[in-house]
Protein backbone atom coordinates (compact mmCIF):
# COMPACT_ATOMS: atom_id res chain seq x y z
CA UNK A 1 0.00 0.00 0.00
CA UNK A 2 1.26 3.38 -0.99
CA UNK A 3 1.67 5.81 1.43
CA UNK A 4 -1.06 9.01 0.44
CA UNK A 5 -1.13 12.96 1.22
CA UNK A 6 -3.82 14.70 0.35
CA UNK A 7 -2.84 18.35 0.45
CA UNK A 8 -5.49 21.00 0.69
CA UNK A 9 -6.95 23.86 1.97
CA UNK A 10 -8.89 23.66 5.26
CA UNK A 11 -12.49 23.67 2.88
CA UNK A 12 -14.30 20.74 1.24
CA UNK A 13 -14.03 22.41 -2.56
CA UNK A 14 -11.72 20.87 -4.65
CA UNK A 15 -9.94 17.94 -2.60
CA UNK A 16 -13.31 17.07 -0.38
CA UNK A 17 -14.25 14.49 -3.76
CA UNK A 18 -10.53 12.46 -3.16
CA UNK A 19 -10.90 12.85 0.82
CA UNK A 20 -14.43 10.98 -0.12
CA UNK A 21 -12.77 8.30 -1.96
CA UNK A 22 -10.42 7.34 0.60
CA UNK A 23 -12.51 7.03 3.39
CA UNK A 24 -15.01 4.91 1.24
CA UNK A 25 -12.34 2.65 0.11
CA UNK A 26 -10.79 2.39 4.15
CA UNK A 27 -7.80 3.63 2.99
CA UNK A 28 -5.43 5.58 5.39
CA UNK A 29 -3.97 9.15 4.23
CA UNK A 30 -2.90 11.96 5.91
CA UNK A 31 -5.40 15.09 5.05
CA UNK A 32 -2.97 17.64 5.31
CA UNK A 33 -5.31 20.90 5.73
CA UNK A 34 -2.53 23.97 5.05
CA UNK A 35 -3.62 27.63 6.97
CA UNK A 36 -3.97 29.97 4.25
CA UNK A 37 -1.14 31.96 5.39
CA UNK A 38 1.22 29.11 5.33
CA UNK A 39 0.30 28.62 1.60
CA UNK A 40 2.19 31.48 -0.12
CA UNK A 41 5.92 29.85 1.32
CA UNK A 42 4.66 26.45 0.13
CA UNK A 43 3.45 27.89 -3.19
CA UNK A 44 6.66 27.12 -5.12
CA UNK A 45 6.84 23.45 -4.14
CA UNK A 46 3.80 22.00 -5.74
CA UNK A 47 3.88 21.36 -9.97
CA UNK A 48 1.88 24.67 -10.86
CA UNK A 49 1.10 26.46 -7.57
CA UNK A 50 -1.98 25.43 -7.11
CA UNK A 51 -3.69 22.91 -4.58
CA UNK A 52 -5.08 20.20 -4.15
CA UNK A 53 -1.77 18.65 -4.58
CA UNK A 54 -1.76 14.61 -3.96
CA UNK A 55 1.36 12.77 -2.91
CA UNK A 56 1.47 9.22 -3.66
CA UNK A 57 4.94 7.86 -2.15
CA UNK A 58 5.99 11.28 -1.93
CA UNK A 59 5.31 11.93 -6.12
CA UNK A 60 2.98 14.68 -6.44
CA UNK A 61 -0.37 14.43 -8.67
CA UNK A 62 -1.76 18.61 -9.31
CA UNK A 63 -5.10 18.97 -10.01
CA UNK A 64 -8.38 17.87 -8.39
CA UNK A 65 -9.92 16.26 -11.08
CA UNK A 66 -6.75 14.14 -12.19
CA UNK A 67 -6.31 13.28 -8.85
CA UNK A 68 -9.80 11.90 -8.28
CA UNK A 69 -9.71 10.49 -11.33
CA UNK A 70 -6.46 8.38 -9.98
CA UNK A 71 -7.77 7.44 -7.22
CA UNK A 72 -11.40 6.34 -8.29
CA UNK A 73 -9.70 4.37 -10.92
CA UNK A 74 -7.27 2.96 -7.75
CA UNK A 75 -10.18 2.29 -5.61
CA UNK A 76 -13.06 1.30 -7.99
CA UNK A 77 -15.17 4.32 -8.27
CA UNK A 78 -14.46 5.05 -12.26
CA UNK A 79 -17.41 3.24 -13.52
CA UNK A 80 -17.04 -0.57 -14.89
CA UNK A 81 -16.75 0.06 -18.68
CA UNK A 82 -14.67 2.01 -21.03
CA UNK A 83 -18.19 3.95 -21.78
CA UNK A 84 -18.97 4.27 -18.22
CA UNK A 85 -15.71 6.00 -17.46
CA UNK A 86 -16.13 8.58 -20.49
CA UNK A 87 -19.21 9.67 -18.89
CA UNK A 88 -18.09 9.99 -15.67
CA UNK A 89 -15.29 12.10 -17.03
CA UNK A 90 -18.12 14.38 -19.22
CA UNK A 91 -20.33 15.02 -16.31
CA UNK A 92 -16.85 16.03 -13.48
CA UNK A 93 -16.45 18.11 -16.65
CA UNK A 94 -19.65 19.75 -16.71
CA UNK A 95 -19.31 20.29 -13.07
CA UNK A 96 -16.45 22.43 -13.75
CA UNK A 97 -17.75 24.14 -16.27
CA UNK A 98 -20.75 25.04 -13.73
CA UNK A 99 -18.26 26.23 -11.34
CA UNK A 100 -16.37 28.43 -13.92
CA UNK A 101 -19.66 29.95 -14.88
CA UNK A 102 -20.44 30.81 -11.37
CA UNK A 103 -17.07 31.61 -10.52
CA UNK A 104 -18.25 35.81 -10.43
CA UNK A 105 -20.93 35.24 -8.36
CA UNK A 106 -18.79 32.68 -5.85
CA UNK A 107 -16.54 35.70 -5.37
CA UNK A 108 -19.01 38.28 -4.30
CA UNK A 109 -20.89 36.05 -2.90
CA UNK A 110 -17.90 34.59 -0.72
CA UNK A 111 -16.65 39.16 0.04
CA UNK A 112 -13.25 38.16 -1.84
CA UNK A 113 -14.71 40.75 -4.68
CA UNK A 114 -17.16 44.15 -4.28
CA UNK A 115 -19.62 43.38 -6.38
CA UNK A 116 -23.73 43.40 -6.69
CA UNK A 117 -24.62 40.03 -5.25
CA UNK A 118 -28.08 39.96 -6.18
CA UNK A 119 -27.79 41.24 -9.44
CA UNK A 120 -25.10 38.88 -9.95
CA UNK A 121 -27.46 35.80 -8.66
CA UNK A 122 -29.88 36.52 -11.26
CA UNK A 123 -27.97 37.51 -14.38
CA UNK A 124 -25.32 34.80 -13.24
CA UNK A 125 -25.67 32.08 -10.49
CA UNK A 126 -29.39 31.54 -11.81
CA UNK A 127 -29.02 30.98 -15.33
CA UNK A 128 -25.99 28.49 -14.76
CA UNK A 129 -27.78 26.11 -12.40
CA UNK A 130 -31.09 26.11 -14.75
CA UNK A 131 -28.24 25.27 -17.47
CA UNK A 132 -26.16 23.00 -15.77
CA UNK A 133 -27.98 21.30 -13.40
CA UNK A 134 -30.73 20.67 -16.06
CA UNK A 135 -28.47 18.79 -17.85
CA UNK A 136 -27.30 16.62 -14.67
CA UNK A 137 -30.96 16.45 -14.12
CA UNK A 138 -31.01 14.77 -18.00
CA UNK A 139 -28.24 12.50 -17.31
CA UNK A 140 -29.25 11.36 -13.67
CA UNK A 141 -33.05 10.10 -15.20
CA UNK A 142 -31.28 8.46 -18.03
CA UNK A 143 -29.40 6.41 -15.78
CA UNK A 144 -32.77 5.24 -14.58
CA UNK A 145 -33.22 7.64 -11.35
CA UNK A 146 -31.15 5.01 -9.91
CA UNK A 147 -29.02 7.14 -7.12
CA UNK A 148 -26.12 7.16 -9.58
CA UNK A 149 -25.08 9.49 -12.60
CA UNK A 150 -23.42 6.84 -14.31
CA UNK A 151 -24.25 2.72 -14.61
CA UNK A 152 -25.28 0.98 -11.11
CA UNK A 153 -22.67 1.78 -8.54
CA UNK A 154 -21.24 4.86 -7.32
CA UNK A 155 -18.28 6.79 -9.43
CA UNK A 156 -16.61 9.46 -7.90
CA UNK A 157 -18.83 12.20 -9.68
CA UNK A 158 -21.59 11.19 -7.60
CA UNK A 159 -19.58 12.23 -4.84
CA UNK A 160 -18.01 15.62 -6.62
CA UNK A 161 -21.45 16.42 -7.11
CA UNK A 162 -23.41 15.89 -3.99
CA UNK A 163 -20.73 18.01 -2.12
CA UNK A 164 -20.61 21.01 -4.21
CA UNK A 165 -24.63 20.80 -3.44
CA UNK A 166 -23.87 22.00 -0.27
CA UNK A 167 -21.85 24.84 -1.51
CA UNK A 168 -24.47 26.24 -3.90
CA UNK A 169 -27.11 25.59 -1.13
CA UNK A 170 -25.89 27.48 0.92
CA UNK A 171 -26.11 30.80 -0.94
CA UNK A 172 -28.94 29.35 -2.82
CA UNK A 173 -31.41 27.49 -0.39
CA UNK A 174 -33.91 24.97 -1.85
CA UNK A 175 -32.14 25.21 -5.40
CA UNK A 176 -32.55 21.28 -5.79
CA UNK A 177 -36.14 21.42 -5.61
CA UNK A 178 -36.66 21.19 -9.52
CA UNK A 179 -34.02 18.50 -9.69
CA UNK A 180 -35.48 15.43 -8.06
CA UNK A 181 -32.83 12.75 -9.53
CA UNK A 182 -29.85 14.76 -8.79
CA UNK A 183 -30.83 15.69 -5.22
CA UNK A 184 -31.56 11.34 -4.88
CA UNK A 185 -27.69 11.30 -6.07
CA UNK A 186 -27.09 13.42 -2.93
CA UNK A 187 -29.52 11.35 -0.54
CA UNK A 188 -27.80 8.18 -1.01
CA UNK A 189 -24.14 9.38 -0.74
CA UNK A 190 -25.14 11.85 2.11
CA UNK A 191 -26.43 8.44 3.91
CA UNK A 192 -23.43 5.82 2.96
CA UNK A 193 -22.28 4.87 6.58
CA UNK A 194 -18.91 5.94 6.11
CA UNK A 195 -19.96 9.67 4.23
CA UNK A 196 -22.69 9.67 6.82
CA UNK A 197 -19.77 9.23 9.32
CA UNK A 198 -17.46 11.47 8.17
CA UNK A 199 -19.97 14.23 7.51
CA UNK A 200 -20.36 14.29 10.84
CA UNK A 201 -16.82 14.82 11.90
CA UNK A 202 -14.58 17.00 9.09
CA UNK A 203 -13.84 20.00 10.15
CA UNK A 204 -17.23 22.16 9.26
CA UNK A 205 -16.42 24.87 5.95
CA UNK A 206 -18.90 26.57 4.19
CA UNK A 207 -17.26 25.54 0.89
CA UNK B 1 -13.62 -2.28 -34.91
CA UNK B 2 -16.25 0.56 -33.21
CA UNK B 3 -17.82 2.37 -35.60
CA UNK B 4 -17.07 6.27 -34.70
CA UNK B 5 -18.69 9.38 -35.69
CA UNK B 6 -17.42 12.42 -34.17
CA UNK B 7 -19.85 15.30 -34.62
CA UNK B 8 -18.42 19.21 -34.44
CA UNK B 9 -18.75 22.05 -36.07
CA UNK B 10 -16.86 22.84 -39.35
CA UNK B 11 -14.14 24.22 -37.91
CA UNK B 12 -10.97 23.03 -35.53
CA UNK B 13 -11.62 24.03 -32.09
CA UNK B 14 -12.48 21.41 -29.72
CA UNK B 15 -12.72 18.76 -32.96
CA UNK B 16 -9.35 19.15 -33.93
CA UNK B 17 -8.28 16.76 -30.99
CA UNK B 18 -10.20 14.37 -31.18
CA UNK B 19 -9.57 14.17 -35.19
CA UNK B 20 -6.25 14.27 -34.41
CA UNK B 21 -6.03 11.42 -32.07
CA UNK B 22 -8.07 8.83 -34.14
CA UNK B 23 -5.36 10.12 -36.86
CA UNK B 24 -2.36 9.48 -34.98
CA UNK B 25 -4.07 5.86 -34.06
CA UNK B 26 -4.76 4.98 -37.94
CA UNK B 27 -8.17 4.39 -37.25
CA UNK B 28 -11.29 5.50 -39.14
CA UNK B 29 -13.86 8.12 -38.44
CA UNK B 30 -16.81 9.41 -39.66
CA UNK B 31 -16.07 13.41 -39.48
CA UNK B 32 -19.10 15.09 -39.15
CA UNK B 33 -19.23 18.78 -39.58
CA UNK B 34 -22.16 21.04 -39.04
CA UNK B 35 -21.96 24.54 -40.33
CA UNK B 36 -22.55 27.56 -38.18
CA UNK B 37 -25.68 28.76 -40.12
CA UNK B 38 -27.25 25.28 -39.88
CA UNK B 39 -26.97 25.51 -35.98
CA UNK B 40 -27.98 28.86 -35.46
CA UNK B 41 -31.06 28.04 -37.66
CA UNK B 42 -32.27 25.12 -35.02
CA UNK B 43 -30.73 22.32 -38.09
CA UNK B 44 -29.04 20.13 -34.92
CA UNK B 45 -27.88 17.01 -34.59
CA UNK B 46 -29.18 15.23 -31.39
CA UNK B 47 -26.63 15.19 -28.98
CA UNK B 48 -27.00 14.52 -24.78
CA UNK B 49 -26.03 18.20 -23.76
CA UNK B 50 -27.09 20.75 -26.53
CA UNK B 51 -23.30 20.89 -27.02
CA UNK B 52 -20.56 19.83 -29.49
CA UNK B 53 -18.40 17.96 -29.64
CA UNK B 54 -19.99 14.01 -29.56
CA UNK B 55 -18.34 11.03 -30.00
CA UNK B 56 -20.37 8.20 -31.07
CA UNK B 57 -19.44 4.87 -30.44
CA UNK B 58 -21.50 2.33 -32.31
CA UNK B 59 -24.20 4.78 -32.08
CA UNK B 60 -23.63 5.71 -28.46
CA UNK B 61 -23.10 9.41 -27.50
CA UNK B 62 -20.21 10.77 -25.12
CA UNK B 63 -19.95 14.49 -24.84
CA UNK B 64 -17.40 17.05 -23.29
CA UNK B 65 -14.30 17.41 -25.64
CA UNK B 66 -11.63 15.76 -22.80
CA UNK B 67 -14.20 12.86 -22.04
CA UNK B 68 -14.02 12.27 -25.35
CA UNK B 69 -9.62 12.92 -25.83
CA UNK B 70 -9.42 10.46 -23.32
CA UNK B 71 -11.64 7.86 -24.59
CA UNK B 72 -9.90 7.87 -27.83
CA UNK B 73 -6.45 7.89 -26.11
CA UNK B 74 -7.02 4.66 -23.18
CA UNK B 75 -8.48 2.95 -26.59
CA UNK B 76 -5.70 3.51 -28.22
CA UNK B 77 -2.56 3.93 -26.15
CA UNK B 78 -2.47 7.66 -25.55
CA UNK B 79 -2.74 8.32 -22.00
CA UNK B 80 0.13 7.59 -20.53
CA UNK B 81 1.90 3.90 -19.37
CA UNK B 82 0.68 4.19 -15.98
CA UNK B 83 -1.61 5.07 -14.03
CA UNK B 84 0.68 7.77 -12.24
CA UNK B 85 1.29 8.39 -15.86
CA UNK B 86 -2.34 9.23 -17.04
CA UNK B 87 -2.85 11.88 -14.16
CA UNK B 88 -0.02 13.64 -15.17
CA UNK B 89 -1.46 14.11 -18.41
CA UNK B 90 -4.92 14.90 -16.67
CA UNK B 91 -3.27 17.38 -14.79
CA UNK B 92 -1.47 18.84 -18.00
CA UNK B 93 -4.70 19.03 -19.55
CA UNK B 94 -6.92 20.45 -17.05
CA UNK B 95 -3.86 23.14 -16.42
CA UNK B 96 -4.14 24.18 -20.10
CA UNK B 97 -7.77 23.88 -20.50
CA UNK B 98 -8.98 25.73 -17.47
CA UNK B 99 -5.89 27.91 -16.25
CA UNK B 100 -4.36 29.02 -19.44
CA UNK B 101 -6.74 28.86 -22.11
CA UNK B 102 -9.93 30.26 -19.72
CA UNK B 103 -7.55 33.65 -19.40
CA UNK B 104 -5.94 33.56 -22.95
CA UNK B 105 -9.21 32.77 -25.11
CA UNK B 106 -9.90 36.25 -23.75
CA UNK B 107 -7.45 37.88 -25.71
CA UNK B 108 -7.29 35.38 -28.39
CA UNK B 109 -11.08 36.18 -28.98
CA UNK B 110 -9.94 39.62 -29.85
CA UNK B 111 -7.36 38.71 -31.82
CA UNK B 112 -9.07 36.32 -34.10
CA UNK B 113 -11.87 38.98 -34.27
CA UNK B 114 -14.70 37.08 -32.92
CA UNK B 115 -14.74 39.75 -30.46
CA UNK B 116 -14.76 43.17 -30.06
CA UNK B 117 -12.15 44.95 -28.18
CA UNK B 118 -8.37 46.39 -27.96
CA UNK B 119 -6.36 44.03 -29.09
CA UNK B 120 -2.98 45.43 -27.00
CA UNK B 121 -4.64 45.69 -24.59
CA UNK B 122 -6.24 42.60 -23.93
CA UNK B 123 -3.09 40.76 -24.86
CA UNK B 124 -1.12 42.72 -22.08
CA UNK B 125 -3.93 41.92 -19.45
CA UNK B 126 -4.70 38.28 -20.39
CA UNK B 127 -2.59 36.70 -23.32
CA UNK B 128 0.45 37.11 -21.99
CA UNK B 129 -0.22 36.70 -18.20
CA UNK B 130 -1.93 33.29 -19.35
CA UNK B 131 1.30 32.03 -21.42
CA UNK B 132 3.73 33.04 -19.20
CA UNK B 133 1.90 31.05 -16.41
CA UNK B 134 1.39 28.31 -18.68
CA UNK B 135 4.12 27.50 -20.86
CA UNK B 136 6.55 27.39 -18.39
CA UNK B 137 5.38 24.35 -16.79
CA UNK B 138 5.84 22.63 -19.85
CA UNK B 139 9.04 23.20 -20.72
CA UNK B 140 9.95 22.03 -17.38
CA UNK B 141 7.93 18.97 -17.77
CA UNK B 142 9.76 18.92 -20.96
CA UNK B 143 13.06 18.52 -19.35
CA UNK B 144 11.71 16.28 -16.85
CA UNK B 145 10.75 13.74 -19.03
CA UNK B 146 13.99 14.12 -21.26
CA UNK B 147 11.87 12.36 -24.07
CA UNK B 148 10.31 15.55 -26.36
CA UNK B 149 6.95 13.93 -25.16
CA UNK B 150 5.37 16.19 -22.36
CA UNK B 151 4.80 12.47 -20.22
CA UNK B 152 6.69 9.72 -20.48
CA UNK B 153 8.59 7.98 -23.22
CA UNK B 154 5.77 8.00 -25.26
CA UNK B 155 3.48 10.42 -27.17
CA UNK B 156 -0.14 11.13 -25.25
CA UNK B 157 -3.41 13.05 -25.92
CA UNK B 158 -1.79 16.12 -24.14
CA UNK B 159 1.18 16.09 -26.59
CA UNK B 160 -1.21 16.47 -29.25
CA UNK B 161 -3.53 19.26 -27.40
CA UNK B 162 -0.25 21.71 -26.40
CA UNK B 163 0.97 21.13 -30.01
CA UNK B 164 -2.34 22.48 -31.61
CA UNK B 165 -2.74 25.44 -29.36
CA UNK B 166 0.85 25.93 -30.37
CA UNK B 167 0.20 25.73 -33.69
CA UNK B 168 -3.22 27.72 -34.12
CA UNK B 169 -1.48 30.56 -31.71
CA UNK B 170 2.03 30.73 -34.29
CA UNK B 171 -0.33 30.46 -37.02
CA UNK B 172 -1.90 33.92 -36.39
CA UNK B 173 0.68 35.37 -34.15
CA UNK B 174 3.80 34.13 -34.93
CA UNK B 175 5.89 35.99 -32.64
CA UNK B 176 4.06 35.05 -29.28
CA UNK B 177 6.10 31.80 -28.57
CA UNK B 178 9.40 33.25 -29.58
CA UNK B 179 10.48 33.29 -25.87
CA UNK B 180 9.50 29.24 -25.85
CA UNK B 181 11.80 27.75 -28.35
CA UNK B 182 11.50 23.96 -26.39
CA UNK B 183 7.36 24.37 -26.91
CA UNK B 184 8.00 25.31 -31.08
CA UNK B 185 10.12 21.90 -31.56
CA UNK B 186 7.77 20.17 -29.50
CA UNK B 187 4.82 20.66 -32.02
CA UNK B 188 7.04 20.34 -34.55
CA UNK B 189 7.97 16.62 -32.95
CA UNK B 190 4.40 15.79 -32.54
CA UNK B 191 3.17 17.02 -35.83
CA UNK B 192 5.77 15.35 -37.63
CA UNK B 193 4.40 11.97 -36.47
CA UNK B 194 3.09 8.71 -38.87
CA UNK B 195 -0.64 9.41 -39.30
CA UNK B 196 -0.46 12.86 -37.39
CA UNK B 197 1.87 14.23 -40.47
CA UNK B 198 -0.66 13.26 -43.25
CA UNK B 199 -3.60 14.50 -41.32
CA UNK B 200 -2.20 18.19 -41.16
CA UNK B 201 -1.77 17.71 -44.89
CA UNK B 202 -5.52 17.12 -45.71
CA UNK B 203 -7.47 18.60 -43.01
CA UNK B 204 -10.02 21.60 -43.62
Amino acid sequence: MPSYKLNYFDARGLGEVSRQIFILSGTPYEDNRIPRDQWPALKDKTPFGTLPVLEVDGKQIPQSLAIARYLAKEFGFYGKTPFEAAWVDALADQVKDFLAEMRPYFAVAMGMVEGDKEKLKAEVALPAIEKHFGLLEKAAKNNGNNGHFVGSSLTFVDLLIADFINSVEGLVPGFTAPYPAVSAVKTKIDNLPKIKEWIEKRPKTVT
Amino acid sequence: MPEYKLVYFAFRGLGEVPRQLFSLAGVKFENVRIEDADWDAGKRPETPFGQMPVLFVDGKPIPQSFAINRYIANQYGFAGKTPFEAALVDAFADQFKVDFNTEFKKYWYVKQGDEPGDVEEMKAKHGIPARDSFFPLVVKQLKKSGSGFIVGDAVTWVDVLVANATDYITVLEKDLLNDYPEILAHKEKIHSLPGLKEWLKIRE
